[in-house]
């Protein structure tokens, strides 16, 4: 088995769900972004994911979308994203860093550089344009032992469902419902659908899970406990920050890992 | 075409998984629907009946004459109902959306033409009807923004990125996502992932098939030269793709804008500024910086003011078999106003760049030769855009007592 997923196993031996934090590279600054992914890892937050902005980002919403905009105006680079959040991984070892970002941005750099870049600090990549059909593009992160982390959504069907997990590594990201980030909560009458839609996911991998999209209160990371190793949490964190800036992005912090000991 | 959708090494799809099943679910009725003759029958009746088609391959004479080259024809896309070529591709994905059972089409925009006869073939087929444009789009467009209103489509601003065409793209591809049960996205370019720029090359051949009938009729031969506008690159495909592999050479005209430095033109051919990438569902040759950000772009009209390109376009420019080039701004308006001037045609912005190509070419050609030169879409939509342009004090004047309320 691999770091990531090993990692998160054994975190969750001691913790009923592990939390993963998301924070855009450059949003609202270079600085200031750093200054809340250290606040996060010194918090004890298990997966930090940092979005590299890409000035197209269609898998987002219009909070991600806006503050990728707006991070982009400070023209950052992803070599240094990279310097910085290995850094920070190797500051925390007790915490994982993973980037997420769209397929052009990585192109341009290419995959071998990329590998070698993430490599062994950043441990795994979320790449929302990239369909498992093109999986052969990531090899080169392969064999540096970084994990394409690929995605299951609601309603995809069991041959598809097969052919992501006969790829997953590190973890399964699991959408827990259609749209963009940045929407609301199931209601509750879809907590036993999303049940089911696990279920269905847990037969054919052992890797561990991730559920995102709507997940926006420590009520609703309680509410995932026990389906799922890890609940993501994307932009319930950012709007936080916009609301309270980084007092209100630490408040938002405490209460989200409130759900996870 | 190869296999899933690829033209060389452009095309593809690269969509969020959410929307896999959605793009299956389209792919297959999109293959039985064109074997089916009776759906090719609807098309034809549609764009016959409806639309006016053919359109007219018109000779130029005064206008050859002052340029003393080759004969300039000109194919008539402005005579289609809507006033442009994009009718060709909404009556075919319109028909096709009733087909797979769906109510609702979602469409982006960046002229306003493509918006406009979306909404048009929506209301004529009973199909809710959402437009995505940039809040920048619809500021040099309103004209078109209030036809799409008042033919019942709801009209969204994109106030996202550089408010143009990209960004509207982006955000109709947000609403499928969580849309596609019941929603069609009606892609207005060929570009797009598979089927979307097949299917709209493929509806829009229309235009090139019948200027080989017409050029038989009216010349009788093949034109040696076909111009084209390029912005997602529909028209041209359209015009281009019947002529693929014969003798008549296929010249794209590409927006150069106001000049070569960044943001300044939409040029994704002859430039350094655009290389390989994958973005917005697909591959193809992008404008973008050193980290792959897409660049903004800009051109006198809306409908060329696009970061991408058609993957067929972009495969058949590597192969040889397209020549890609482009007009300045300034040139374009120069090149609308001599044929307005000559032959009494009033073209769209967009297709004035093609015969701005086209006469820059002509005048060394021989009288013998023929070129046709493809007028995608009519003028009186840019009014605004020209009158400004040129400069025309009386226009303003009159918007000025148009606002204050007098007669």
């Amino acid at each position: 088995m691999n770091t990531l997923a090993k990692f998160i196993k054994e975190q969750r031996q001691t913790k009923p769900i592990l939390l993963m934090t998301h924070v855009i590279y450059g949003y609202p600054s270079i600085d200031e972004s750093l200054q809340m992914m250290k606040t996060l890892l010194e918090k004890g937050a298990s997966i930090l994911e940092v979005q590299f902005p890409f000035s197209d980002p269609v898998a987002d919403g219009p909070v991600i979308t806006n503050a990728c905009h707006q991070a982009l105006e400070s023209q950052p680079k992803l070599q240094q994203c990279l310097k910085d959040i290995s850094a920070l991984g190797a500051a925390f070892p007790d915490s994982k860093v993973l980037l997420m970002s769209y397929l052009n941005p990585l192109l341009q750099y290419g995959f071998k550089q990329l590998a070698e870049d993430m490599s062994p600090h950043v441990c795994g990549v979320i790449i929302p344009d990239l369909p498992i059909d093109h999986h052969k593009m990531l090899e080169p992160l392969l064999q540096a032992e970084v994990d394409p982390i690929w995605l299951i959504i609601p309603g995809m069907d069991k041959q598809r469902i097969e052919l992501v997990c006969e790829h997953a590594r590190g973890l399964l990201y699991c959408v827990s419902r259609k749209g963009v980030t940045g929407q609301g909560a199931d209601s509750e009458s879809a907590h036993q659908q999303l049940q089911q839609y696990l279920g269905e996911i847990n037969q054919h991998t052992t890797v561990p899970l991730a559920l995102g999209f709507g997940i926006a209160s420590a009520e609703d990371v309680r509410g995932i406990s026990g389906l799922v190793d890890v609940a993501v949490v994307g932009s319930a964190l950012l709007r936080a920050h916009q609301n309270g800036g980084l007092n209100g992005f630490a408040d938002k912090a405490d209460e989200l890992l409130s759900a996870t000991s | 075409m190869s296999d899933h959708g690829y033209f060389g090494q452009y095309g593809g799809s690269f969509i969020p998984e959410i929307l896999y099943s959605s793009q299956q679910q389209l792919l297959k009725h999109y293959r039985e629907a064109m074997a089916d003759p009776s759906f090719i029958a609807d098309v034809k009746r549609e764009m016959q009946q409806y639309s006016g088609r053919p359109t007219p391959l018109t000779h130029c004479a005064n206008l050859s004459a002052q340029l003393g080259g080759a004969q300039i024809y000109l194919k008539r896309e402005d005579l289609n109902h809507s006033g442009a070529h994009k009718m060709n591709n909404v009556i075919g994905q319109g028909l096709l959306t009733k087909r797979m059972g769906k109510k609702r089409v979602i469409a982006e925009t960046g002229a306003g033409q493509h918006g406009v006869a979306t909404a048009l073939i929506s209301a004529r087929l009973g199909l809710e009807c959402t437009i995505y444009m940039g809040a920048h789009d619809i500021e040099r467009q309103y004209p078109n923004v209030f036809w799409m209103k008042q033919l019942g489509a709801t009209v969204v601003p994109v106030t996202t990125g550089s408010q143009t065409l990209k960004d509207a793209l982006d955000e109709a591809l947000r609403d499928w996502t969580s849309s596609f049960e019941d929603t069609h996205y009606l892609i207005g370019t060929s570009c797009g992932c598979e089927p979307f720029p097949e299917m709209v090359a493929g509806f829009q051949s229309v235009i090139g098939e019948e200027v080989k009938e017409q050029a038989m009729a009216q010349i009788g031969a093949m034109p040696d030269k076909i111009y084209a506008c390029v912005g997602g690159g529909s028209n041209a495909c359209g015009i281009f793709l019947p002529f693929v592999g014969t003798d008549t050479e296929l010249i794209g005209i590409e927006a150069g804008g106001r000049g070569d430095g960044v943001g300044e033109h939409a040029k994704r051919f002859n430039t350094d500024q655009a290389k390989f990438g994958i973005s917005q569902g697909y591959a193809t040759m992008f404008l973008q910086d050193d980290q792959g950000q897409l660049a903004p772009t800009h051109s006198i009209s809306a409908g060329l003011d696009y970061v991408g390109v058609s993957p067929i376009l972009a495969d058949l420019s590597d192969r040889g078999l397209v020549r890609m080039s482009s007009a300045l701004d300034t040139e374009v308006v120069a090149a609308f106003k001599q044929l307005m001037l000559a032959e009494g045609i009033i073209a769209a912005m967009e297709s004035s760049h093609a015969i701005a190509g086209g006469l820059r070419e002509a005048a060394s050609l021989d009288p013998s030769q023929n070129i046709v030169i493809n007028v995608s879409g009519r003028g009186d939509k840019d009014i605004f855009t020209i009158a400004k342009a040129l400069e025309d004090e009386p226009f303003k004047d009159f918007l000025r007592s148009y606002l204050e309320g007098q007669d």
